[in-house]
């Protein structure tokens, strides 16, 4: 159940950081998108102002430039009417001049105060004026039913001694067009006004002036007169028909914002507003015509202005969106792919486990403990597998039965699991073949059949399998294309000579031939396998027989144990520190020589400490053996007689009859003695020692005898066996 | 084993010959009583004889030895064998004997 709740979780914990990503690089996709949409808007805003102004500037520029030329014409004519006040007709030539000189003055009227020229009636107006030709033409304007004295142009002039523009009107009398009249008062010598000089202006132009303004293809632009009349528009019909309030509620909803707007117009001010209808909004830039009071204004719609801006916006969110899907989409597909490598990774790590577990399982079928027959006095024995990380199929095996040692070594072709299954199957065909046969070419051969039988994955065996008659040191043995074993003596190292053969699981029925060698005491048989000659260093360099042979050469005389550990210390120094590719697998069979049948070298004692002159009996017999000289065989002797002293002592409850039982062993250089009781649990070597430095006083009675054993033997060691107390001596006899 | 005890004036010889293993060292514990009774006086073992010994026949010298500390005598040990030198030295005993010749 832990497994398959925890990729979920995990899959929780990724959603959870795909999820904190999204929201990040949404958030900051949104922020730039606002921030640029902000910046942009802001610009266009700008852009659009500062084209809408400067428009608006140029077009008054424009229209003042033109009103000014008319300015000029009537203030230019003012002293000819001033002087030409004597002469009443002479007045219509200078209206004639001022449209000659500006073709921009659609007519000029001097208009006397009333009853300025008695003769001429209450009102006398020269007025000259284009007619339909195009032709100059002049009339006397003041008439009983053209009362001028009461008309805009007139009543203002008087009151505005710079001139003044009058209301835009539609001349329908004359021009029957759009007109607007500055006029001027005419002051005789003596400073009292007697006439208005004026010059009409047709505002035709005025319409081509404003529609050329040309902003955005969607604007348009007004202009309203200071009463809010409006002069030009982009509806020709509102034109002199509605005033600017009438135009705004036309064009934008009724609310505070447009009548603020049309205010600030009609005030003559400058500047801009917004204006909504409906769900559309426009922008409105307005500003005065100076020398008139009117206002010119340009309505741009919003989206002229943004309309770009917000596509623009438009396209970036969408943009973003299929980003932020193909985001989820990634996160998505790499917390798929992550769960799956965990997966993989997970499965590789229980495999190996498993291998692991294999290895263990394959290791636990080999004997490994060491010394394996602790008893035995005539075989020393050492094996060892140094495993390459790879599950191997090396094997070795030994047992002991009558007076037989079987052993075998062998190594499966190829690696891994199927190597170490075949290995396992060796072993137990070994165990099998070998339970009561004392032949090893027949073992071998009924290995063989029964792994030829079954073999269909074509892997093979390579094995040695060995019979030793513990007694004499004879052994016999077949090879079946294994490395040949080497046999090591003190004088040196050789290997032993074998038949090759093929390996075990080829052909069915092989015939393998036994060969037949003898062990002599203190010679060990060392069986390898070619891991141990095979083991390259870095340059793949070979270990080698020659070299294994070598160091074989220099170890006769050590342990079993010692033998391998410097064969094992000569590879290790070869290979250095390079990867073991293959298992290394040595067995180390030394014979230590048969008991000598001839010599009584077993004693058996009862509990009785009259029993110890039976003893020193027994030692001088093995000491004169064994070649001790004289003094050395008097502390033996004590040396004996202190331990079984011991045992006779100590071993049994007082009054319980036992026995001890002392066995000698004599080989080259030394003597074992193996002092064996069935008494109670009793190590006398973890007695601490006496202290031999204290005065006679402090001196305690006991504790000398182990003391003398201790000094006098080389090797003391104690040992609990199979219910016996189990002490052995070995005494050097030779330096 | 023989343990042989001659009383002279001033001093007792005790002349040691044969093994004194461990059954001999339980007889020789009752032979020295003479020894034992007589420990303010000079005791003089004489080892000439003495093939051998074992820490059973060891203790029973320390018993004498102790009893001379006490009672204010001397343990002379005279004509030790190397073989009986090596096991007192092995044990410390030497340092404890006045040991001539």
């Amino acid at each position: 159940m832990a497994r398959s709740l925890k990729p979920k979780s995990f899959l929780g914990v990724f959603a959870r950081q795909g999820l904190a990503i999204i929201i990040t690089a949404a958030i900051l996709l949104e922020a730039t998108a606002f921030l640029q949409f902000y910046f942009s808007r802001r610009g266009i805003e700008q852009e659009a102002t500062r084209r809408a102004e400067s428009e608006l500037e140029n077009t008054e520029a424009e229209i003042s430039g033109i009103m000014s030329q008319v300015e000029v014409a009537v203030k230019n004519n003012l002293w000819a009417v001033r002087n030409m006040l004597p002469h009443p007709d002479s007045l219509y030539d200078i209206t004639q001049r001022i449209l000659d000189f500006n073709p921009s003055v659609s007519g000029s009227a001097v208009a006397m105060i009333p009853d300025y020229y008695r003769s001429r009636g209450r009102l006398y107006s020269p007025y000259s004026y284009r007619n339909a030709e195009g032709e100059i033409a002049s009339k006397q304007l003041g008439t009983d039913t053209y009362d001028y004295t009461g008309m805009e142009w007139f009543t203002e002039a008087l009151t505005h001694p710079d001139g003044y523009w009058s209301e835009p009107y539609f001349d329908e009398g004359g021009g029957e067009m759009l007109m607007s009249t500055f006029s001027m008062p005419v002051y005789d010598s003596k400073g009292r006004t007697v006439a208005v000089l004026t010059a009409d202006m047709s505002l035709d132009w005025l319409s081509a002036v404003v529609d050329d303004i040309d902003v955005y293809p969607g604007a348009y632009s007004l202009m309203v007169s200071r009463s809010g009349q409006m002069m030009v528009a982009q509806a020709e019909t509102l034109v002199m028909r509605s005033n600017i309030q009438h135009v705004i509620e036309e064009i934008a909803d009724k609310d505070s914002v447009s009548d603020a707007l049309s205010r600030s117009m009609l005030s003559g001010e400058r500047g801009r507003g917004t204006i909504h209808r409906g769900r559309s909004e426009s922008e409105v830039f307005f500003a005065p015509i100076q020398k008139t009071g009117w206002s010119m204004a340009i309505v741009v719609p919003h989206h002229e202005i943004y309309g770009n801006v917000e596509k623009i916006g438009s396209l970036v969110a969408l943009l973003q969106i299929i980003g932020l899907i193909l985001l989820v989409m990634i996160i998505r597909q790499t917390a798929i792919s992550m769960l799956k490598l965990r997966d993989v990774e997970e499965r590789k790590e229980v495999i190996e486990r498993e291998l692991q577990v294999a290895r263990n399982i394959q290791m636990s079928m080999l004997p490994k403990t060491f010394p394996p027959f602790p008893d035995r006095h005539d075989l020393d024995l050492y094996g060892v597998i140094i495993p390459a990380k790879e599950v191997g199929g090396d094997l070795y095996d030994f047992f002991i039965r009558g007076d037989y040692l079987c052993f075998c070594i062998g190594d499966v072709s190829g690696k891994g699991v199927p190597a170490s299954l075949v290995m396992a199957m060796t072993r137990s065909l070994f165990r099998t073949a070998s339970a009561h046969e004392n032949c090893p070419d027949r073992i071998i051969g009924n290995m063989n059949d029964t792994m030829s039988e079954m073999n269909e994955s074509s892997m093979f065996v390579t094995c040695f399998v060995g019979i030793l008659d513990l007694t004499s040191g004879q052994f016999r043995y077949c090879n079946a294309g294994h490395n040949a074993p080497i046999i090591i003596s003190t004088g040196g190292a050789r290997a032993l000579d074998v038949a090759s053969n093929i390996p075990l699981g080829i052909e069915i029925d092989m015939k393998f031939e036994a060969q037949e060698a003898t062990l002599r005491s203190g010679e060990s048989l060392l069986l390898y396998t070619d891991g141990l000659t095979e083991a390259e260093n870095e340059d793949s360099k070979l270990y080698g027989d020659a070299a294994l042979l070598k160091v074989a050469g220099t170890i006769g005389g050590l342990s079993a144990k010692e033998q391998v550990d410097k064969i094992e210390e000569s590879v290790r120094a070869h290979v250095a520190g390079a990867p073991q590719s293959d298992d290394l697998t040595i067995l180390n069979i030394r014979y230590l020589g048969a008991p000598d049948a001839a010599t009584d070298r077993h004693l058996v004692l009862h509990n009785d400490i009259q029993q110890i002159p039976q003893l020193a009996g027994f030692v001088e017999t093995i000491a004169s053996e064994s070649g001790m000289p004289q003094g050395m065989a008097m502390s033996v002797n004590l040396a004996l007689e202190e331990a079984v002293t011991n045992v006779i002592m100590y071993a049994y409850p007082k009054g319980k009859e036992g026995l001890v039982e002392v066995e000698a062993i004599i080989r080259k250089g030394e003597v074992e003695f193996i002092i064996s009781d069935s008494g109670q649990p009793f190590d006398p070597t973890a007695r601490a020692d006496v202290d031999t430095s204290l005065s006679v006083e402090d001196r305690p009675i006991g504790g000398l005898g182990i003391h003398l054993v201790r000094k006098i033997m080389d090797v003391v060691s104690y040992a609990r066996v199979s219910g016996r107390n189990v002490l052995r001596l070995i005494k050097k006899t030779q330096a | 084993m023989e343990i042989i005890i001659k009383s002279e004036q001033d001093n007792i010889t005790a002349l040691f010959s044969g093994r004194l293993d461990t059954p001999a060292s339980l007889q020789a514990a009752k032979d020295i009583q003479p020894l034992l009774d007589q420990a303010d006086k000079t005791i003089i073992l004489d080892f000439s004889g003495l093939e051998y010994i074992s820490s059973s026949g060891l203790r029973v010298l320390l018993t004498l030895r102790k009893e001379a500390a006490r009672k204010g005598g001397k343990v002379i040990i005279r004509a030790i064998r190397e073989e009986i030198r090596q096991v007192f030295l092995m044990t410390g005993f030497y340092n404890l004997f006045d040991i001539q010749g």
